[in-house]
């Protein structure tokens, strides 16, 4: 018995199955987490390796060199890149996508065992470290305080760090911002010098005084009493009075030669948020957690953090990535409700019958809730990329209930029991529909095999949630449909008013298309080759717009955050860092109504500050995190609808006006985001000389900058600049004279700068530095440093200048590398509107201008090189589609020419989509191009359907010409509806304005103009082509019976 | 006695039993898929790509005062959905058994 009469005999057990589906995929569903975009699994390794002292040639030279021939030869290694710098060596390995990192880690391990043996001996050991989407923040909250700034570090670490990092699955909560509680004890050189004290004596006398010691036990009468002596300091006043030392039989206090300030840190990162000083509070996640589900917590948490803080100091959100998921996931739900309406709708117009609408559409529900198992079973999430698929089948699921339902009712018009009906009517179209259903997953299949990168993890979960969703929906077309047409369908129900009034005039309309198309396919098949000419035509004329069809890797996304990073040259002091800062900052909140919040930090991050260290920070670096309305609510807000990407333009142009700044970095989209950012192409040029590589670089980045200001919105060439400082250098005859050397000289040095820590003070079970140095006027000049005073063992001193040198010399940069050869990489950031093939056709156009010497080399890469791998990816999987499409319905037909003839709607398919690229300017990038393959499956469905029942129309007797009228006039309205429906039901997709819309909108577009233009073309041309074909079959046939007779 | 030869198409199958019955026919001879198509206007059912219904036929053997009754019932639902086909022929049962 087969499956559908068992389906049909048994409503019961048929209808409990597909309910458990249903409560089987609610259930999932609602376990289901929530996040952005599919696990990306990490493909970058670091090796991390410090060798004191050593400068970045000495690094370049000794580690970077030898650690990436060692790690060169590990499998699966895509890049190797190296960054040295001073006392740092970064090799940073790029492996390919989709392979396990535990097993290359492993390999790494004992690659750096074998080459340990080689590596300086005062390097430390290399360190490996894994950097994953895990690693990047997932909020970032703004403290603003105006009274309690000093205590702020305190406050936040009590109150709101450690409650935070309580919070299931909060990894590292860092502070930034919020200077430490320091002790300064500021000494006056001279006064030292009248008193014969040296810092290195204070300090000692500091930590001496500063001690509790137990002093053991002792028995008195009956009991046993503990000693102690309780020597630390209970309050900051208790330091000035301490003995230092005595001076002509008088006691020297502390106070005589030094003041102290219960102060913060000198040099401190500043945060300032909306204006305002405040802090940075930093929240990464554990690996695995879920960031929806922690910053529910954690925004939850907030309000009562809040009560337990002093009423100046106000908890804010700077950056919530939750909030895009949650809007990106809103509004993909909204797209997939839209769809489901526009497909029901275009069901009923085309059904009339409110029960086939309905028998239709809840095929739609049943076959979607089973993605949802899938991705609880595969351990996914809710993300863009899965709730995308679900849209896009939604139009596809219906194909295979619309073809049953027909049938069935054409059953019953015929006058079978509604029963009997159901069984023989699916029985007869059940193959047909099984074989389309496998056309689609000959398309779909094949994308859960694309490994490379990004597009491999989005159109793997694609492929998967497509391919079984469609599964499903056979299944149900072939069970449920059947066994509901059998309990609801009547034959000839009765016409209410309202039927009438909506339906007939549809119905008339649908009339008069069938016999107008019949009429226009029998003009057509009796002028084929006029009708060739003309498609051909249409064809290659499509092929003359290719040019302006520009190319792209993935669009940006507006998801509302900008990232600005600034430099000012080196060595600014923060006092004028933080000034611009403030200017900058105030004239982006008043210029742009859209920026919703902003948030900056200046100046040296502190070594427990997590983030902090991760990103460069130094008094000449501001960092600053805008925020803007998201997309949803930004006109309704401020009144003003500028995009990301035209913001950013603007911030670019507002930063060009400060001449100070020396360099800037506008990203949009904050800056961390692994794909949706702005698309840059890097132009790599490889070279061993500096100078030779410097200079070839600026030209080629000032040109671009000049000649491209249309299309490249920056310009940055990674090389930094030599930097500026003072160096002291000891003559080490003299010092030998005076008995020093040179460690002990620049001790001396450092102690009196950057201060020697003397002891820790303790309050409050927290613990703060107590630091002592010369007060800050005495360390302003060169001078100052040249009088600094180096006492040797026989406690004589020396004038700094007498025995030391101080010269300023610039230090070479961060020599970075890649692939084994020193690189300098220019990157050009496209401008909006502009495409990457532009820039790609600019940087090639500029590099052919300049002179390149022999030694040096270049190429292009950055998002480029992505693309063209991608794309060359994308080629050969449209290629093995078409593949086993061919070979599916080849076999369906038990023919190799009917199939060849469906084959002719694809060209048509491309004209679409060359049109529709064309007039609507979208560039063609990966989505875009899976949607091109996606097409290849959607559009030979129609032609399956036209020949397959011209081919029975044959059968039956018919000539060749009549056939293809009858079926074509027969199956015109199945065509249109399941074309309609696609196509409708991409229309939501395609014109989304909702966040991450802009992703999945060239997805949409290419597939609803390559399936509109296909389906009215092939509507015409398949009919002629099969009876060129067949005629032609027919005209050899009969010449080589004849000539066998002969 | 005689024999009724009924051969119509499988959606047939349910009315015509609850026919049979109904006029207490209780003994039939049953082929569930049978090819054929009939002599004048009717269509092919040859259960293939291009005629995908199928018949099927029953053989059954009555008294002779059933016959005219239970061919007329026949014949109004043949009548009903002429579309469909059903056919019924009647012979002499010579001998049995």
């Amino acid at each position: 018995m087969s499956i559908y009469s068992t389906a049909v005999k048994k409503p019961i057990s048929t209808a409990l199955i597909f309910v458990a589906i249903i409560i089987f995929g609610l259930y999932s569903l609602n376990r289901l987490s929530i996040d952005l975009l599919p696990k990306i699994e990490v493909n970058m390794v670091i090796v991390i390796t410090s060798y004191p002292g050593a400068s970045a040639a000495d690094i370049e030279m000794n580690l970077s060199k030898p650690l990436e021939n060692a790690l060169n030869s590990v499998t699966d290694l895509k890049n190797i890149t190296s960054q040295s710098r001073e006392n740092v060596s970064l090799v940073i390995l790029e492996f390919e996508y989709g392979i396990d990192l535990d097993v290359a880690t492993n390999d790494i391990r004992d690659k750096l065992d074998m080459v340990k043996q080689s590596l300086p001996d005062d390097a430390q050991s290399p360190i490996i470290f894994k950097f994953g989407t895990d690693d990047i923040p997932i909020m970032l909250l703004s403290v603003t305080s105006n009274e309690s700034t000093n205590a702020l570090y305190k406050i936040l670490d009590d109150k709101v760090a450690n409650p935070l990092a309580r919070i299931n699955g909060v990894g590292a909560v860092s502070i930034g911002g919020t200077p430490v509680r320091e002790l300064q004890v500021y000494c006056d050189p001279y006064k030292l010098e009248a008193y014969g004290q040296t810092i290195e004596s204070i300090s000692a006398i500091i930590g001496q005084e500063n001690r509790n010691t137990p002093g053991g036990s002792i028995d008195i009468g009956s009991s046993t009493y503990s000693l102690r002596v309780q020597g630390e300091f209970t309050d900051v006043k208790q330091l000035l009075d301490l003995v230092v030392g005595n001076r002509n039989g008088k006691v020297v206090y502390l106070r005589d030669v030094a003041y102290v300030q219960d102060h913060v840190e000198e040099r401190a990162q500043e945060t300032f948020n909306n204006g305002i000083r405040g802090g940075m509070i930093v929240i990464q996640k554990q690996s695995g957690a879920n960031s929806v589900d922690i910053a529910k917590e954690i925004k939850a948490k907030i309000p009562d953090l809040q009560k337990e803080l002093p009423p100046d100091v106000k908890l804010g959100v700077i950056m919530d990535s939750s909030e895009n998921i949650v809007n990106t996931i809103n509004s993909l739900v909204e797209t997939v409700i839209v769809t489901f309406i526009i497909v029901m709708l275009v069901v009923l117009v085309f059904l009339r019958r409110w029960r086939a609408t309905f028998i239709i559409v809840l095929t739609i529900p049943v076959s979607l809730v089973a993605a949802f198992a899938y991705l609880l079973a595969s351990g996914n999430t809710l993300n863009i990329v899965s709730m995308s698929s679900l849209s896009i089948a939604i139009g596809m699921v219906v194909d295979d209930a619309i073809v049953v339902l027909e049938n069935i009712t054409k059953h019953i018009e015929r006058g079978s029991s509604p029963k009997q009906a159901a069984i023989h009517a699916t029985n007869e179209v059940g193959l047909a529909v099984i074989a389309s259903t496998l056309t689609i997953l000959a398309v779909f299949l094949p994308f859960t095999m694309i490994t490379s990168g990004i597009a491999g993890i989005m159109f793997r979960q694609l492929g998967w949630i497509v391919a079984i969703v469609i599964t499903v929906s056979l299944a149900a077309a072939l069970t449920l449909t059947p066994m509901l047409c059998s309990q609801i369908l009547r034959l000839n129900p009765q016409k209410g008013i309202l039927y009438k009034l909506i339906f007939s005039p549809a119905e008339k309309a649908l009339n008069a298309l069938d016999s107008g198309y019949a009429r226009l396919v029998n003009h057509a098949v009796r002028h084929r080759w006029a009708v060739i000419l003309i498609a051909v035509a249409i064809f290659a004329g499509s092929l003359f717009l290719i040019p302006t069809i520009k190319t792209e890797f993935f669009p940006t996304q507006d998801n509302a955050r900008i990232g600005i990073n600034v430099e000012l040259p080196i060595g600014t002091r923060q006092e004028i860092t933080r000034d611009l800062a403030a200017r900058i900052d105030e004239e982006i909140r008043t210029k742009y109504p859209e920026v919703m919040m902003t948030n900056y930090s200046e100046g040296q991050a502190g070594e427990d500050n997590t983030w902090g260290q991760l990103s460069t920070s130094g008094s000449h670096i501001i960092e600053f995190n805008v925020r803007l309305y998201s997309v949803g609510d930004r006109l309704k807000m401020s009144g003003s609808n500028r995009g990301l990407t035209e913001i950013c333009e603007l911030i670019r142009k507002d930063l060009d006006e400060y001449t100070e700044i020396k360099r800037y970095t506008v990203s949009a989209g904050g800056g961390n985001n692994m794909m949706g950012g702005e698309a840059t192409v890097d132009i790599e040029i490889y070279g061993y000389d500096f100078a030779q590589t410097d200079i070839i670089a600026n030209q080629i980045a000032l040109k671009i900058r000049e000649d491209y200001k249309t299309i490249v919105s920056q310009v940055n060439v990674s090389r930094e600049d030599y930097i500026p400082e003072y160096q002291v250098d000891f003559d080490r005859e003299k010092l030998g004279i005076q008995g020093l050397n040179v460690t002990t000289a620049s001790i001396y040095l450092r102690n009196r700068i950057n201060g020697a820590i003397a002891s820790l003070y303790r309050e409050d079970g927290d613990e703060y530095n107590i630091r002592v140095r010369y007060a800050p006027q005495f360390r302003e000049s060169l001078e100052d440093i040249q009088n600094i005073i180096i006492y040797n063992n026989a406690g004589q001193g020396v004038r700094l200048s007498e025995v030391a040198k101080i010269e300023e010399r610039m230090t070479p940069p961060t020599i970075e590398r890649k692939n084994r050869e020193r690189v300098i990489t220019v990157s050009a950031v496209a401008a909006k509107g502009a495409a990457l093939s532009d820039i790609v056709a600019a940087a090639n156009d500029e590099m052919a201008q300049i002179e390149i010497p022999s030694e040096v080399s270049w190429q292009l890469s950055g998002a480029y090189e992505d693309q063209q791998e991608t794309f060359h990816d994308l080629g050969l999987l449209m290629v093995l589609i078409i593949l086993l499409v061919f070979i599916v319905m080849a076999s369906q037909f038990e023919s190799l020419t009917d199939p060849f003839v469906i084959m002719f709607s694809i060209p048509f398919a491309f004209v679409g989509v060359i049109l529709g690229l064309s007039i609507t300017q979208t560039p063609l990038g990966v989505m875009a191009l899976i949607g091109v393959i996606m097409l290849m499956g959607i559009v030979v469905k129609n032609g399956i359907v036209m020949i397959d029942y011209t081919i029975l129309c044959r059968e039956r007797g018919m000539s060749v010409i009549t056939a293809c009228v009858a079926s074509a006039r027969s199956r015109l309205r199945p065509v249109l509806m399941t074309s309609i429906c696609t196509v409708l039901g991409m229309l939501p997709l395609a014109m989304g304005t909702g966040e991450g819309a802009e992703m999945w909108r060239a997805l949409g577009m290419t597939v609803a103009w390559g399936l509109s233009v296909s389906t009215l073309i092939t509507l015409i041309i398949i009919p002629v082509v099969y009876c060129v074909f067949v005629a032609n079959g027919l005209t050899y046939k009969r010449w080589r019976e004849k000539h066998k007779k002969n | 006695m005689k024999a009724i030869f009924i051969s119509f198409n499988q959606a047939y199958y349910e009315a015509i039993v609850t026919l049979m019955n109904h006029s207490s026919i209780r003994g039939f001879t049953y082929w569930q898929d049978v090819q054929g198509r009939g002599s004048e206007s009717g269509l092919p059912h040859y259960g293939s790509h291009a005629w995908p219904t199928m018949n099927s036929a029953f053989l059954v053997i009555v008294e002779e005062e059933k016959v005219a009754a239970f061919l007329e019932q026949l014949h109004n639902l043949d009548l009903e959905t002429e579309a469909q086909g059903l056919r019924a022929f009647v012979w002499e049962i010579e001998q049995t058994i």
